[in-house]
């Protein structure tokens, strides 16, 4: 017993408590998926569960950085149908895959630069300033492609989705590189330690010398970057760009991003817990699909997840505050 | 019946503070008990216990003999506990009478408010007061001593109004509105209401209290009877100490440099043009009452409003200074006066927070950190300025505010500034740590850098500061040198009217 109690208190040093919590709620979710349909735990259905979690992947990079820094954007869900109607039409006016490409993620560059002039100049909310970028780039996804959705015969376009490295799609590479280098990047540039700053309190950050507007700005065009690099993969995956796609993607990423402990009022979070929130929450919603819950009831039990995860956010903040009010006891009773 | 309030061993605890520390004391009906302690004493706390914006941590209040918890400053207005703050909570837009039976309007059965009614008894305790005002007159239109009286009117109101609090409510009345207000407070100690009275103004407390509890430091120290203590007793209790010792006993730079910073006709949306100059070596005091615009003359400085005119010379070169990273660039540096809303980010360690200046310095071309140098700088910095803190992982938070104004005070010399600017940078701290903060001062003015102490403590910043600038109306009012600098002088020149430039 002694030598499994050793075992065990070397994986709790390795794995910081509030994410071992996160792995333990993914371990019951596939628990309880698997025992309603054998076909749920299989390596087939994981790598699924990872081709469809790469999408909401990409955005929740997005959504860690800016919720972090406290913003928010509600935009992605049209921006990611956007942009792939965008890259689909361009090839399909003759335009090589890979031009194609860059115009679009320099497109998803200048909806972010959007977001961030509506945040920074004209001071709204994040929150309200991209449900404005929200209902507009839907439009714009519409007239677009008048309404019908742009199939995509290109081959090198399609291979986004369908080249695989150790049976592992090309896609689920590409969110899983970007979320451990945007990982690093947080955690170990001047630029990650300003997002924390600038989260914890703007002024106090502008006054030791940071430019909050300016990286306001930078987060902005990251999520427009990401987000339009996750729509050109899922209209690969699709073969089409689809202008009625991705609603409520912006739903799922936040969800993801606040049960790996990003917390909604800035200032606290980190990549790590962002990946496995991604896997938890699509391990779920394909879980659903799955068991046949009908699909007006998968809407009320997303909303119930939404839920849950912000009631853990506000009871890690307690908690934290507590502890804080507890050490700070310790510090002054001396 | 004669009411009675009792605090017994409270305690109350804010991250970073103990802000009320084992506080005893009972306040009886029919005499008038002064609050006295320097500021940070832990006045405000203690009032906003006893009205229920605050809970206690542990400890008894006891309210006429019985225990309380009240959640909620509603709870205790319920019970009959009212304070009187600064700053008017009443709501402009409504009538006396409206403001004074807020949310209990006389109304018939059906909720179908009588307006008539509620303007009779308002009348009714309007002559009670003995006031020239009508019950229907809009409160935007009255003046702010009147303003106060409807407050006071509004817990007199209640028929089980048992204690009332007053904090600083002569701050903004004149001499015949003081008289008016104490013909009131003597009516109601007269019919056997507590009445606790915060001032600062010792001839005040002399006039009206019967009692001055002393707090100093969150703790009661101790209940002097108020027209037989004399003023120097109260100090010296208040303080606790002598603060002359403290500056006699600084290490002063003796030889001041030569001009270091120089500023020309600066103004911004929060302030006139103002012109000044400050010497290699040199503390030099900002003076004034709150309000004078010293605080915005430091922000324009800094590039954190955007200057509207003027320009700023460094050893005799033009700076620009667009933003405060621009003004740490150029070597002036700011630590600013709320430490808690804009001095330290609460989500981030002790470590974290020194070495934030200094991300640019301490990272390589493509950004990524350099941890031993963020280690040194860490290091040396709760070395240098006696940090005390168990290690550099500790969130900033939970140190005391002393020990986190030394953070940000490390934060910026590691920057390697020039021109340091202290915007009231012993604000709540205790007096330990203010004498800590004295030394360092000096000690920075002897290394050459120019020092800039903005500070409404008069006692301090004619005991640093080595020239005196004083602020009256957002200009400058006049400037005073060390050896002629008085407490009154810097008042008088602090209340001129305009100002002069």
């Amino acid at each position: 017993m002694p030598d499994k109690n050793n075992v065990w208190k070397k994986v709790k040093g390795l794995i910081p408590g509030d994410k071992l919590i996160l792995i333990a709620a993914l371990v019951v979710v596939v628990a309880i998926f698997s025992s309603l349909n054998s076909n749920y735990f299989s390596w087939t259905n994981f790598v699924n569960i990872l081709v469809a979690a790469s999408l909401i992947g990409l955005v929740a990079i997005g959504h860690t950085y800016l919720l972090i820094a406290g913003q928010n954007d509600l935009s992605p869900g049209s921006v990611a149908a956007f942009t792939g109607v965008l890259c689909a039409t361009l090839v399909s006016m003759g335009l090589p895959f890979v031009l194609s490409a860059l115009v679009t993620l320099l497109a998803g560059a200048v909806v972010g630069i959007f977001n961030a002039w509506m945040v920074n100049k004209i001071k709204i909310e994040a929150f309200i300033a991209t449900l404005v970028t929200q209902f507009v780039f839907r439009g714009f996804a519409y007239i677009l492609c008048d309404g019908r959705p742009v199939s995509i015969t290109d081959s090198a376009y399609l291979s986004l989705g369908s080249i695989r490295i150790l049976t592992i799609p090309l896609s689920v590479w590409i969110m899983l590189v970007l979320i451990l280098v945007f990982g690093l990047i947080l955690a170990k540039t001047k630029f990650g330690r300003s997002v924390y700053a600038i989260g914890g309190n703007k002024d106090a950050a502008r006054l030791a010398g940071l430019n909050p507007q300016r990286t306001v700005t930078i987060l902005f065009i990251l999520m427009g970057v990401v987000t339009a690099l996750g729509g050109i993969v899922f209209s690969s995956r699709m073969h089409s760009g689809q202008p009625a796609a991705n609603v409520n993607l912006e739903f799922d990423a936040i969800t993801a991003v606040v049960l790996g402990g990003v917390s909604f009022t800035g200032g606290v979070g980190n990549m790590a817990g962002t990946i496995l929130g991604v896997i938890l929450i699509q391990a779920f919603n394909t879980g659903l699909i799955m068991v046949n819950v009908p699909s007006f009831w998968q809407y009320v039990a997303r909303g119930a997840l939404l839920l849950f995860a912000l009631a853990s956010d506000y009871i890690r903040k307690t908690k934290r505050e507590k502890a804080l009010l507890e050490a700070s006891k310790k510090a002054l009773a001396s | 019946m004669t009411h009675s309030v009792e605090f017994k061993n409270i305690t109350k605890y804010f991250p970073g503070v103990k802000a009320l520390d084992d506080v005893s004391f009972t306040a009886k009906g029919g005499e008038v008990l002064a609050f006295l302690g320097e500021n940070g004493a832990g006045k405000s706390t203690l009032l906003k216990t006893l009205n229920g914006d605050y809970q206690a941590t542990s400890g008894e209040y006891l309210l006429d003999g019985r225990p309380v918890h009240f959640k909620s400053p509603h709870e205790a207005i319920e019970a009959g506990v009212s304070v009187i703050y600064q700053e008017r909570q009443i709501l402009m837009e409504l009538s006396i009478a409206e403001n004074i039976f807020l949310g209990r309007m006389p109304a018939n059965r059906f909720g179908w408010i009588d307006i008539r009614e509620a303007n009779r008894r308002a009348q009714e305790i309007i002559n009670d007061f003995g006031l020239p005002v009508k019950p229907q007159t809009k409160v935007k239109d009255l003046s702010i001593a009147y303003q106060q009286m409807v407050e006071i009117m509004k817990a007199y109101s209640r028929d089980n109004l048992r204690v009332i609090c007053f904090d600083e409510p002569t701050a903004s009345l004149s001499d015949a509105e003081i008289d008016a207000l104490f013909k009131i407070i003597e009516k109601l100690r007269n019919e056997g209401k507590v009445i606790i009275y915060v001032s600062h103004r010792m001839s005040e407390i002399k006039r009206i209290a019967d009692k001055v509890a002393i707090f100093k430091d969150g703790r009661y120290v101790t209940t002097c009877d108020a027209k037989t203590t004399d003023d120097a007793q109260l100090i010296r209790l208040m303080v606790g100490r002598d603060l002359g010792d403290i500056y006699d006993n600084l290490d002063r730079d003796k030889e001041i440099g030569d001009v270091l910073l120089k500023v020309e006709n600066v103004s911004s949306d929060y302030v006139e043009p103002v012109s000044f100059t400050l010497r290699k070596g040199e503390v030099l005091g900002f003076s004034g009452l709150v309000g004078a615009g010293r605080t915005e003359v430091m922000r324009a400085i800094i590039g954190a409003d955007r200057l509207r005119s003027g320009k700023i010379y460094l050893d005799g070169k033009e700076i620009v200074s667009k933003s405060p990273h621009d003004a740490m660039s150029n070597g002036i540096v700011y630590v600013p006066e709320d430490r808690k809303t804009q001095g330290i980010l609460a989500n981030l360690d002790v470590g974290k927070n020194i070495t934030i200046s200094m991300l640019d310095r301490n990272s390589n071309k493509i950004g990524v950190l350099d941890q031993k140098k963020e280690k040194d700088i860490v290091e040396a910095g709760i070395k240098d300025f006696a940090v005390k803190t168990p290690n550099a992982e500790k969130k900033i938070v939970e140190l005391s505010g002393g020990n986190q104004q030394k953070c940000i005070v490390a934060r910026w010399m590691a920057t390697n500034p020039r021109v340091l600017i202290l915007d009231e940078p012993t604000k709540g701290i205790d007096v330990g740590a203010k004498s800590e903060f004295y030394h360092m001062i000096c000690r920075f003015a002897k290394q050459g850098l120019g020092v800039i102490l903005v500070s409404s403590e008069l006692p301090e910043i004619i005991g640093l500061s080595d020239r005196i600038i004083v602020m009256s109306n957002l200009r400058i009012a006049g400037e005073v040198m060390r050896q002629e600098a008085t407490e009154e002088k810097l008042l008088s020149l602090a209340m001129t009217e305009g100002g002069k430039n």
